[in-house]
């Protein structure tokens, strides 16, 4: 499972500047069943830092399960994913590799019809242990960057300023603002 | 949550406490001279709807033997769980293969079951768990008990959505008697939520 994580790490890294797109397999950014799936992750007080993130397709059944977001500024975002369901599987920054559970996991979305979903913004928080505990840490779900001020730094992208996203978020960010 | 570099830590230590640090489980009943005076033979199944696919548990070479697996958290004393069971919490545990009839020798004391959990990533240890709550309420004298099967409906996350007890004692009793003989009859004796 890690060497497939590996291998799509390595893929993804070629194009993890451009924004929403890059992840694994390829599809159109313009692909009509696309949602755009985000948030944010404070990791500032994490040993590691982050620089990737993965998220695991859970259903339906897939060889592939895992995407990689776009990361940027703890923005980590993925404009492409088709119908099904989804969460964030882990963090990574340095030789760290920070785990999400499967089960209670705040960011876990199950997309039925394409659309715009923002799975929240999270804080990284150091949990004391002892001495001979393995070192543990919680997610805290905090208010900001709010979902609008998100979608305004993805709108900054120049792979979304070109596809079809840019309506879709620019209508999105009017709903918000009523 | 763990950072994964204590991954492996996590693993060796999840697999040392189900074998040493842990204490035994309640032990499978292999031939019915196995059961010791003072013992009642406990019978009950687990069932995950849906059940489990194949890619849901990420299970290592140290964590193979817990697929298809769900370990009942069980105590002489009822407390509510509120964190992940202590190595401690585990001695005692049913380990019970899903969809299948679990037969374990056990006290001839009621006893709790407190939670339930699946293990669903290996390299970090990681466990779905299932509520628990419920008493098994062994009378002095008995030989054989029936428990029932516990249900848990849950989603693709391994959210739990509900938990159903079914009766399911007509075939239960058979397949006891067909594998252990026709000596003892399973008493039902229903596992029953604690208020």
């Amino acid at each position: 499972m890690r060497y497939r994580k590996l291998f799509y790490a390595c893929l993804a890294s070629v194009t993890l500047l451009s924004g929403c797109a890059s992840s694994s397999p390829p599809r159109d950014l313009d692909d009509p069943t696309n949602s755009l799936y985000f948030g944010h992750i404070d990791m500032s007080d994490a040993p590691g830092g982050v620089n990737a993130a993965d998220v695991e397709q859970i259903a339906p059944p897939t060889k592939f399960p895992y995407w990689k977001p776009g990361l940027r500024k703890g923005l980590f975002c993925l404009a492409i994913l088709p119908p099904g369901s989804y969460q964030v599987t882990d963090f990574s920054g340095g030789d760290m590799v920070y785990d999400f559970p499967r089960q209670g996991n705040p960011t876990s979305v199950r997309i039925r019809k394409p659309g715009i979903y923002f799975v929240g913004s999270y804080k990284y928080v150091p949990v004391k242990t002892g001495f001979f505990e393995g070192a543990k840490f919680a997610i805290k779900r905090v208010n900001k960057p709010t979902e609008a001020e998100l979608l305004r730094r993805i709108l900054e992208y120049p792979d979304i300023q070109k596809s079809a996203w840019k309506k879709k978020i620019e209508a999105r960010l009017a709903h918000l603002r009523q | 949550m763990r950072p994964g570099i204590y991954r492996a830590a996590a693993a060796l230590l999840l697999a040392a406490l189900l074998s040493a640090c842990a204490g035994p489980p309640r032990l499978p009943l292999n031939k019915l001279s196995e059961a010791k005076p003072g013992e009642t033979i406990v019978v009950g199944r687990v069932e995950i709807v849906p059940p489990l696919a194949e890619n849901e548990q990420k299970l290592t070479v140290g964590s193979g033997y817990l697929k298809d697996q769900l370990i009942l958290i069980t105590s002489d004393k009822f407390r509510r769980l509120t964190a992940e069971p202590t190595p401690g919490e585990y001695t005692g545990r049913i380990e019970a293969r899903l969809d299948k009839d679990f037969t374990v020798r056990s006290s001839n004391k009621p006893f709790y079951i407190l939670a339930g959990g699946i293990m669903t990533n290996g390299e970090d240890g990681q466990m779905a768990w299932f509520p628990g709550g419920l008493e098994v309420p062994i009378r002095p004298g008995d030989k054989a008990i029936y428990i029932g099967t516990l249900r848990y409906y849950r989603n693709e996350f391994m959210d739990v959505k509900k938990t159903v007890l079914v009766d399911d004692y007509a075939r239960a009793n058979a397949e006891f008697k067909k594998t252990y003989g026709a000596r003892y009859s399973l008493r039902k004796a229903l596992v029953r939520p604690v208020r």
